[in-house]
Formats: C-alpha cells, structure tokens, sequence
C-alpha cells in the first residue's frame, strides 16, 4: 500500500505520481526564492533530459517530471532500486554537475490595461468592497511588481503573487459565461489577466490587449514562471491601436 | 487521397498521442481519449504512431472516399458498413475505392473510433501536436469539431503503402488476412479499472479508501473530454489541510469540496488544488477513455510496480506488434 516513497536529498523529497510522473517537492510553502529556484531546475533538466522524459510541469513548490518508462528503461541501464529513484538521483546529479546561467528574464514584463467601463465592468463593485475609489483601486494595482509564481488552469494563465491586500475581493457569487480574452480580474488576494475567452468568476477591473496566448506566434505563450509584471494604465482610446500596432490590423 | 464528410458524427476532433511541450504553460496535453486504440489504428498502416487521427465520439459518422485509399480504423462501439451494409473489419489495413460511402454504425460497448489514413491526416501541427484542443481553439481542422463538408487529406503515400493497396486491388479483395489482435476485449457490464494510491490518499479515511475499492461508481452525464464526474460514494477528507496547485494528469482522480470524485481524461487542466485520491494505472486509461455517461465501474488498488510492470508488459507487446506488421508492408 506504501507506495509513496519520499526520500529526502539535499531538503528535496520525491514521490510518484503514477506510473509515468514523479514529483520532486521543493518546500511546503509559497515562496518567490522557491519559484526562482524551481524555473531554474526546469531549465537545467530540459535542457539535458534523459531517454524517455516527455516533458515537466512546474508549480508553486513542486517540479513534476513525466517520462515513459519503456523508452527509459530500454535505453537506459537501471542501476538504482526503481525507476522513480534513478530519475531522482539523475535529477540530484545534474542540479548539482550543471551550472548554467538560467537567470529567468530579469526585466519586468508592463502590461498594458484599460481599467473600467466596458474593459473593467467590475472596477466599482471592487472599490466598494474595498472602500476605496476607482481611482485608489487603479493607482494601487499599478503600483506593485507581481511575480508569476506558476502557470497553470488554462494556456498562459499566470498565477501572480503581489496583489496588495487591501485590494482583496472575493469572487462573483455568480461566475459570467463569458469572460474576454485579456480581462484582468480579481478573486481573493489574487489577481490574474484571462488569456483566452471563458466563463470565470473573477471581478473584472480591467482589459489588456497584449496576447498572453497566441498559439500561431513563435512565442505562444507570452509569461512564464519566475517573470516579473507590472501593470500600466492604457487609456481606452489606445486599446485598438494598440492591438493594431501588435498583432496587425485584424479581430481575433 | 482525401474523404469527404457527408456526417461528421456528434462530435469528431482530429487527434494524436498528445501535445506535450507547453504543460507547464497550462496547455494541456489533449490526445486521443483511448490512445492504445489511436496507436492500433496506425499501426495496421505501418504509420508513425503519432500520426493524425480521427477521433469519432459515439457513430452516426458518414464518409465519402474521393480516392482510392487505403484506411484502418480501430476502438470499440462502432464498425463500419459499406452500401452494401457490408462490415468493413477493424484492425487492419482497408482498399477502399473511389465514391465508396461509408457509415459508422454502433455495435456495442464503447464509444469512441479511432480512423487512421497513410501517413496520419494531413494537419498542420500547433504548439508540437495536431490533437484539437476545443476551449483554446488549437489542433485539428481550425481547432474545432469536424463538421459536414469538410475534407481530410491524408499525408503521404508511402511505397509500401501503395504496394499494399495494389496487391489488395490485383486480388480484388478489400483487406488482407491478416489483422492486428485487439490488446483488450471490450466487456459489458460493470468495469474494473486498477489504480494506485493518490500521493493525498492519506488525508481520506481508511473507510474511504475501502469504499473506493468496495463500491461501483456511475460515469456521470456531466462528463467530457476533460474528466468525468464520477457518481456513487461521495469522499470527505479528514485532513484539515488545503493543497497548493500542483501537477495532475489523465488518469489522476480527484475529489473536490462537495465529495464528488472526479477522473481526469485527456483534456484536464495541467495543475489542480484538489486532493488526489488516486491514480488510474496507466494500461486501463485507455479503457476509461472507452467509457460513456452511465458506465459503471468499479476500482481495484495494484501497487506502483505492479502498475510499471503491466505498462512494460503491454509496450513490449505493442512494439513486437508493430515489427511484425511493419514486416507484412516489405513483402
């Protein structure tokens, strides 16, 4: 029945998740080192996978690794007690050989954001909750630089930490059927930009005509792990042109 | 060498093994729902095994075939007719003629056929895949449902191929003797599908975790591509603790605040914050991806290297498959 082996290694445990994946754990908590220390480890490991490894999938404190045991164990010689150690071990090893410049972008990524009106339908209900006016709710949300600490929930969503507590509001008691692609909202202590079209509960401030997903472009996904944000205030009037200037003078 | 559909069936995507290189940019990875099927269906043309294929949901599906072609198709719950209400057989390589119209038409248990062409459907691949991907809109014919009219070409006609398509014309028979032998029987009745422990099973009561293995769940009408709602016991975690979003995968069984489990398929989301309860062995995903609402099934625990050692079991054997078929092609 056991059959979540954890072993602790230089603080990283491991356990399986399947037959196909294991997880290395990093901490038991939300931090911006750890998310750092996490991208870096993907990039190492990506950039030197071992036979059978398909591909990772990074979160707040976990690096999850899926492989196909019959590539890797036809390729490879299984010197340790089980598949899910070797890969362990092979995960330790290369942390510990590889030293390479993995620094995740250093510049801070401005997004762009019309707030309110048509863009940000929900901007009056948060300064109501929060008692400040639309104004103060704009002014504090510009103000902060967020990390995204994860992606995950749907393509190029950015789970960002850094939202200023007291812009915290909680969710729509009803979602909407449709949120636009580009809304920045509001659920909680977090804030978010939808990166596709879809029902979602959020309190929507703002709208940002910046791609985070764009799956015909060379870089599909605009944000990753470990990147920095800001947001800008876009008047309304630019909104257009400034997707016209971006992605050329088409609807999407 | 294209098909034409007349009736794209209640809901036909174009899929491969899956999309994997943006995981952990929240793209999930899709693929065919019942992959080893997706494979066979390859296999009996000697494709690639991540060739395009269609993946038909249910039947009701009508092609035209505009040229002469060869096609194989695999899964369960659905066969094809000629108009002569001839059954075309499934698992192996099929001449098929010039303005032949075929019909898929249900026979049983399982839902999902898998239509495979020389060298995969001809598609352009997005993101590393040419599996559709409904709520983004990518993969497939424009990322979205196969609709009536549209055409699939297929990708290239190999020599051998063509080979097997003239010996098969010149002996004026529609498919060989031989056919690939199913890796599963599809069995009526109540399911038993293996998992193994969640790495959250611990926060559920033992009475939980026996009530998993003790009692039968019904695949709920609220189900897709993504998971199915699993009806029956519901689960009530007796750890106080809430999970940070971490990795989840096809086959990974979670339960959510109101007790319901959820099994997640071939479209769920890549990270999830719900304890996972368990984990479907990987040789019976394909099987559940066969399931439709009201399916019942039951679960059976099997240890983490029990689980490896039926996957290396069912590749090995898939591997020889492919060598002997791929001999079949060179004579």
């Amino acid at each position: 029945m056991a059959d979540l082996s954890l072993k602790a290694n230089h603080s990283l445990r491991y356990y399986a998740l399947g037959e196909q994946a294991i997880t290395v754990v990093f901490a038991d908590h939300i931090d911006p080192d750890i998310s750092h220390k996490i991208r870096q480890a993907e990039i190492v490991l990506s950039n030197h996978p071992f036979s059978g490894m398909l591909t990772t999938v990074a979160a707040y404190t976990t690096l999850s690794i899926y492989y196909d045991p019959f590539i890797l164990k036809s390729r490879q010689t299984i010197d340790a007690k089980d598949i899910q150690e070797w890969i362990f071990d092979y995960f330790i090893s290369l942390m510990d050989r590889v030293n390479e410049n993995t620094q995740a972008a250093a510049n801070i990524l401005s997004i762009p954001v019309c707030y309110g009106g048509e863009y940000g339908p929900d901007l009056d209900i948060v300064a109501a909750h929060t008692g400040l006016n639309s104004e103060e709710v704009i002014a504090q949300h510009t103000s902060q630089t967020y990390l995204v600490y994860m992606m995950g929930f749907m393509p190029g969503f950015p789970y960002l930490g850094g939202l200023r507590p007291s812009l915290a509001t909680p969710r729509k008691t009803t979602p909407r059927n449709l949120v636009t692609q580009g809304s920045v909202g509001i659920a909680g202590e977090q804030t978010g930009v939808y990166p596709l079209d879809s029902p979602g509960g959020w309190q929507l401030i703002g709208r940002t005509p910046l791609r985070l997903f764009d799956p015909k472009s060379e870089k599909p996904i605009l944000l990753q792990s470990g990147q920095q944000v800001r947001f800008e205030r876009l008047e309304h009037s630019l909104f257009d042109t400034y997707q016209n200037d971006h992605y050329g003078n088409k609807t999407s | 060498m294209e098909i034409k559909l007349h009736k794209p069936g209640p809901f036909s995507t174009i899929q491969d093994l899956g999309r994997f290189d943006f995981l952990s940019s929240g793209v999930p990875q899709s693929g065919a729902m019942d992959s080893l099927s997706a494979r066979l269906a390859n296999a009996a043309l000697a494709n690639k095994a991540e060739a395009a294929v269609i993946e038909f949901t249910y039947a009701q599906a009508e092609i035209e075939i505009r040229s002469d072609m060869l096609l194989a198709y695999s899964g369960k719950g659905a066969v094809f007719l000629d108009e002569e209400q001839t059954i075309l057989p499934a698992n192996r390589p099929l001449a098929v003629q010039k303005g032949t119209r075929l019909k898929l038409i249900p026979d049983g248990m399982g839902c999902r056929t898998y239509l495979a062409a020389p060298g995969g459907w001809d598609i352009p691949l997005i993101m590393g895949s040419r599996s559709t991907y409904l709520p983004a809109e990518i993969g497939g014919v424009n990322g979205r449902l196969l609709q009536t009219d549209d055409i699939l070409r297929a990708a290239k006609w190999e020599d051998k191929q063509q080979s097997l398509f003239d010996y098969l014309q010149h002996s004026k028979r529609t498919h060989p003797q031989w056919a690939i032998k199913p890796m599963w029987q599809a069995t009526s009745g109540t399911q038993v599908i293996r998992f193994l422990r969640g790495p959250e099973a611990g926060w559920f009561s033992e009475e939980s975790l026996l009530q998993l293995i003790s009692s039968t769940f019904e695949v709920d009408r609220n189900s897709n591509r993504m998971g199915y709602v699993l009806q029956g016991n519901s689960f009530q975690k007796i750890k106080d603790q809430e999970l940070l979003s971490t990795a989840v995968l096809p086959g990974t069984i979670q339960v959510p605040g109101n007790g319901q489990p959820i099994l997640l398929m071939a479209d769920c989301q890549t990270t999830g914050g719900y304890p996972r309860i368990a984990q479907v062995a990987a040789v019976d995903l394909p099987r559940c991806g066969q399931l439709k609402p009201g399916d019942r099934i039951c679960f059976q625990e099997i240890s983490l290297r029990e689980a490896e050692n039926l996957y290396l079991e069912q590749e090995r054997h898939y591997q020889q498959m492919r060598r002997s078929i791929n001999l079949k092609y060179e004579i």
